[in-house]
C-alpha cells in the first residue's frame, strides 16, 4: 500500500509540474500576472515536496523490507545492516535515478526559494528546472519505475545488494557524485533563463556563483571517493582506470573548474563573459552526456548498469533537446553578448583564457577516447578500446603547458600586462629548482618514462612557485589568495604524486606454501605465510591468510582475505594494506594450488594517501574561496 | 557584420581547428593504444601479429584451468573455436570456470599471452559479443 501511496505522490508531482509549465506557456501570451508566479512557485514547492515525501516512504520500503517490490527485492536483503538497506537504494539504476531527482529538486528548490521575490528571472528559471525535472521524472516513472510490484506475491527474502558496494565509501559515493553532476542544474537553468530573459544589463555572475563552487566541491569528493574505493575494494590497485564512467565524471569536473576560473575572470574584470555563459551550459550537458552513457549500456564498462535500449534512446532524446535547446539561445543571443573589452595579453586573466582552452582540448580529448570506439563500430564494425596510454599521451603535453600558465598567472596582475621581464623572473626560480628536482629522481631511481616525467616537472612548477609565493608573503607581506594557493597546491601536489606513483610501483606475485617463507626483493626481505583458516561470517565465509613480511627492517602483520557470500555465492578479496607516509604494501591473495600452496599478489604503491590529500586540499581551497566571499 | 567581430569568429573557428586537428593527429599517431577486439575463432583466422596488444574475449572452457606456480593456463572458447591462454599473476575473483573473461594481451606461436585479465563484478556477465553468439548456437 504504501509503495502504491508512494508512487502515486510522484506521479502527482509530474502532473504538477506540467500544470507549471501549461499555466505559464498558456498565460505569457496574455500579460503577466502579479501573481503568476507567486502560484508557480507555490505549485513547485509542493511538488519538490511530493518528491520528497515519496524518497521518504521508498526509504521506509527498502528498511522494512518490502520485497514485493522488484527493485529491493533485487537489491536488499533482510540480513542487511539497515544502513545497507538504505544505500541499496542508489546501488542500481532505478534507485539511484530516483536519488538524482532528489537531489535534482533539492538543489532547485533551494536555490529558487533564495532569489529575490521580485527578481526578474525567476519565472524562467523556475520553468526551466521544472521542465528538466519534469524530464527526469517521466524517464523515472515510463522506463524506471522503482516502484514495481512482484504479482500476485511477492518474494521472501530479496537477492542482497552486489557485496563489493557494501561499504562505507561506497555507500555516500554516489549521493556526492550526484550532489556535484546535478548542482550545475542551477546555472544551466539560470543561464538559459538570462538568455531567454534578453536584458544583459542584469549581473548574473553573483547568483550562481556559490552554488556552483559548492556543486564543485561535492563533485571533486565524489570523484575521489570513487577512486579511494576502487583502490582499496577491486584488488587491482589501482586508483583511476580511464574507464568510461569514469571520464563522463571527469569531464564535468573539468567544465566546472574552467567555469569558475573564467567566472572570477568574467566578475573581476568583466571579460570573458559569453566564454563563461557557455561554460555554464556546457557542464550540465556534460551530466547529461554522462547520465546517457552510463545508463543506456551503450558503453561496455565495470559501472554501466544493464543495457535498455528504451532507457539509452529516451535520455539521448531528452539531454540532446535540453542541451540544444540552451546552446541554440546561447548561439543566437552571441552577438549581444560580447563584452565591450577584450582580454589585455599578459593579464592574469589572459593567462586563466589559455588554461581554459587547455581544459576546453582535454574535454574534447576525452570525449574523442568515450565516443572513438563507437564511432569506429558504426563505421567498420570492429571493435577498439581506447586505453590508460592515449589519455596519459594526450594529458602529459597539456598539463606542462597549463602548468607553465599557471606558474606565470601566480605573479601577474588582472586587466594589467606583465612585463616579459617579470614573467622570465617568476618563472626562474620554479623552473631551475623542477628542473633539478626532476633530475635528482631520474637519477636516483633510474626509471625513464617521458611522460612521468613531465607530470613531475609540471607538479614541481606550480608547487614551487606557489611556495616562493608563501615565502613572499610570510617575509615581504606580499598579498597571496588563500584559497587559490592551497587548491593549486593540490593540485600540483596530485600532477606530482600520480606520476612519482606510475614510476615507483610495482607488483610481484607469489606461489607459496604454509609455513614456508622467501625474500622477494631488497626491500621486502621476508615474505612468511603463516597461517590460513576459514571463518563464518553473518552473511559470507571468510578466507583469512596470515601473513607476516619484513620490510625496510620492519615487521608487518597482513591478513588478506577472501570472502564468500552466501545469498548471491559471489566472491570477493579483501585486500591487506599496510600505509606509510610514502607507500602502501598491498596484498591480496589469490588461488590455490592443487599442491595445497597458495597465489599472492603483493604491491607496492607509491604515495597514495598524497593523493587522497591533494584532492583534500583543492576541496579546502574552494571552501576558503566561499567563506572569504561571504565575509568581505 | 562588423570586421572585429568577423575577426573574432575567425580566431574562434582557428582555435578550434587547431585544436581539434591537434587532438585527431595524436589520435591517429596512437594507432597503438587502439586495442582490437576479438573472438578465438576471428582470432585464429585474422593473422595477428605478435607485436600487436588485442583484446580477446570468450568463456573460460570448463575443466581447463591448470595452476602452477604464479601461471594460470586456461583454454578460452566461443564454442566455435578454442585458444589455449597464460597469464602470470592472481586472476579477479570472478574468474572461474565457464564464465565469460576478456583479456588483454599478445598472440603467438599458437598461446595468448595475457597481460590483463578483466572479469566483470557481476557474476552473470558475459561479453556482450559473446551473448550475441550463444544465443546464434
Amino acid at each position: 500500500m504504501i509503495g502504491e501511496i508512494a508512487h502515486f505522490l510522484s506521479l502527482s508531482a509530474a502532473v504538477l509540474l506540467i500544470l507549471i509549465l501549461i499555466f505559464n506557456v498558456f498565460f505569457s501570451f496574455n500579460k503577466i500576472h502579479s501573481n503568476q508566479l507567486t502560484l508557480s512557485l507555490r505549485l513547485f514547492n509542493q511538488a519538490c515536496f511530493l518528491v520528497f515525501v515519496s524518497f521518504g516512504m521508498y526509504i521506509y520500503l527498502a528498511i522494512s523490507d518490502d520485497f514485493s517490490i522488484v527493485y529491493i527485492a533485487s537489491h536488499s536483503n533482510s540480513q542487511l545492516p539497515v544502513f545497507y538497506k538504505v544505500t541499496s537504494i542508489w546501488s542500481a539504476h532505478e534507485g539511484s535515478m530516483f536519488l538524482w531527482i532528489v537531489f535534482l529538486t533539492g538543489w532547485s528548490i533551494l536555490f529558487l526559494n533564495s532569489l529575490n521575490k521580485n527578481h526578474p528571472l525567476k519565472r524562467l528559471t523556475l520553468l526551466m528546472l521544472s521542465l528538466i525535472i519534469l524530464g527526469f521524472m517521466l524517464f523515472l516513472l515510463i522506463t524506471s519505475n522503482p516502484f514495481e510490484r512482484i504479482l500476485p506475491f511477492g518474494v521472501i527474502e530479496g537477492a542482497d545488494i552486489n557485496p563489493i558496494l557494501q561499504d562505507p565509501a561506497l555507500a555516500i559515493h554516489p549521493p556526492m557524485l550526484y550532489l556535484g553532476y546535478v548542482g550545475f542544474v542551477i546555472a544551466f537553468s539560470y543561464i538559459t533563463a538570462y538568455l531567454f530573459n534578453g536584458d544583459f544589463e542584469l549581473q548574473w555572475e553573483q547568483d550562481i556563483k556559490n552554488w556552483s563552487f559548492v556543486a564543485w566541491i561535492f563533485l571533486t569528493i565524489g570523484i575521489t571517493l570513487g577512486s579511494w574505493w576502487a583502490y582499496y575494494e577491486l584488488g587491482w590497485g589501482g586508483y583511476w582506470f580511464w574507464d568510461p564512467v569514469e571520464n563522463v565524471a571527469l569531464m564535468p569536473w573539468l567544465a566546472s573548474t574552467a567555469f569558475m576560473h573564467s567566472l572570477f575572470a568574467s566578475s573581476k574584470s568583466n571579460v570573458l563573459k559569453a566564454w563563461t555563459m557557455f561554460l555554464g551550459i556546457l557542464i550540465f550537458s556534460l551530466s547529461l552526456f554522462g547520465a546517457f552513457i552510463v545508463r543506456s549500456g551503450i558503453i561496455d564498462s565495470v559501472h554501466s548498469f544493464a543495457n535498455d535500449p528504451e532507457r539509452g534512446l529516451y535520455l539521448l532524446g531528452f539531454s540532446g533537446f535540453i542541451s540544444l535547446l540552451a546552446m541554440g539561445i546561447f548561439a543566437y543571443r552571441i552577438p549581444s553578448l560580447n563584452s565591450s573589452k577584450l582580454v589585455v595579453i599578459g593579464s592574469k586573466e589572459s593567462f586563466l583564457s589559455m588554461n581554459n582552452i587547455l581544459m576546453i582540448t582535454s574535454i574534447f580529448s576525452i570525449f574523442l577516447g568515450v565516443t572513438y570506439p563507437l564511432i569506429i563500430e558504426s563505421i567498420s564494425g570492429d571493435k577498439v578500446s581506447i586505453g590508460p596510454p592515449y589519455y596519459n599521451t594526450i594529458f602529459a603535453p597539456i598539463i606542462l603547458i597549463a602548468s607553465i600558465f599557471i606558474m606565470i598567472s601566480v605573479d601577474a596582475a588582472w586587466q594589467r600586462s606583465m612585463s616579459l621581464r617579470n614573467i622570465s623572473l617568476t618563472a626562474a626560480i620554479p623552473s631551475v629548482f623542477s628542473l633539478i628536482i626532476t633530475y635528482v629522481v631520474w637519477y636516483a631511481t633510474g626509471i625513464f618514462s617521458i611522460l612521468a616525467y613531465i607530470g613531475i616537472f609540471s607538479g614541481l612548477l606550480i608547487l614551487t612557485s606557489y611556495f616562493v609565493r608563501v615565502i613572499n608573503n610570510l617575509f615581504n607581506n606580499r598579498f597571496i589568495n588563500k584559497g587559490s594557493a592551497i587548491a593549486h597546491i593540490g593540485l600540483g601536489l596530485l600532477f606530482f604524486v600520480v606520476s612519482m606513483n606510475s614510476i615507483l610501483s610495482y607488483e610481484k606475485n607469489l606461489n607459496i606454501s604454509l609455513d614456508q617463507t622467501v625474500a622477494v626483493d631488497e626491500s621486502v626481505t621476508a615474505f612468511s605465510f603463516d597461517d590460513i583458516k576459514v571463518i563464518k561470517a553473518s552473511n559470507h565465509d571468510i578466507i583469512s591468510a596470515e601473513v607476516s613480511i619484513r620490510q625496510d627492517g620492519k615487521n608487518v602483520l597482513l591478513n588478506p582475505q577472501k570472502r564468500k557470500y552466501i545469498t548471491r555465492g559471489q566472491i570477493t578479496s579483501e585486500s591487506a594494506i599496510q600505509a606509510t607516509i610514502l607507500k602502501d604494501t598491498y596484498l591480496t591473495i589469490g588461488d590455490q594450488l592443487e599442491n595445497g600452496s597458495w597465489t599472492f599478489s603483493l604491491k607496492i604503491n607509491y604515495f597514495i594517501k598524497w593523493i587522497w590529500i591533494s584532492s583534500a586540499l583543492m576541496v579546502l581551497g574552494m571552501l576558503i574561496t566561499i567563506f572569504k566571499q561571504k565575509t568581505s | 557584420m562588423l570586421q572585429v567581430r568577423k575577426n573574432r569568429l575567425w580566431k574562434i573557428f582557428t582555435i578550434f581547428l587547431v585544436s581539434s586537428g591537434g587532438v585527431f593527429l595524436i589520435l591517429f599517431s596512437l594507432n597503438s593504444t587502439l586495442d582490437l577486439f576479438y573472438t578465438p575463432s576471428e582470432m585464429l583466422e585474422a593473422d595477428i601479429k605478435p607485436e600487436y596488444r588485442i583484446k580477446l574475449g570468450g568463456m573460460v572452457k570448463n575443466g581447463s584451468i591448470k595452476r602452477k606456480g604464479t601461471a594460470t593456463n586456461f583454454l578460452v572458447t566461443d564454442f566455435v573455436k578454442e585458444v589455449p591462454v597464460t597469464f602470470n599473476g592472481v586472476t579477479p575473483d570472478l574468474f572461474k570456470e565457464d564464465s565469460g573473461v576478456v583479456m588483454l594481451g599478445y598472440y603467438l606461436d599458437g598461446i595468448f599471452k595475457a597481460e590483463e585479465i578483466f572479469a566483470k563484478h557481476d557474476e552473470n556477465y558475459m561479453p556482450p559479443e559473446l551473448s550475441f553468439e550463444e544465443e546464434k548456437i
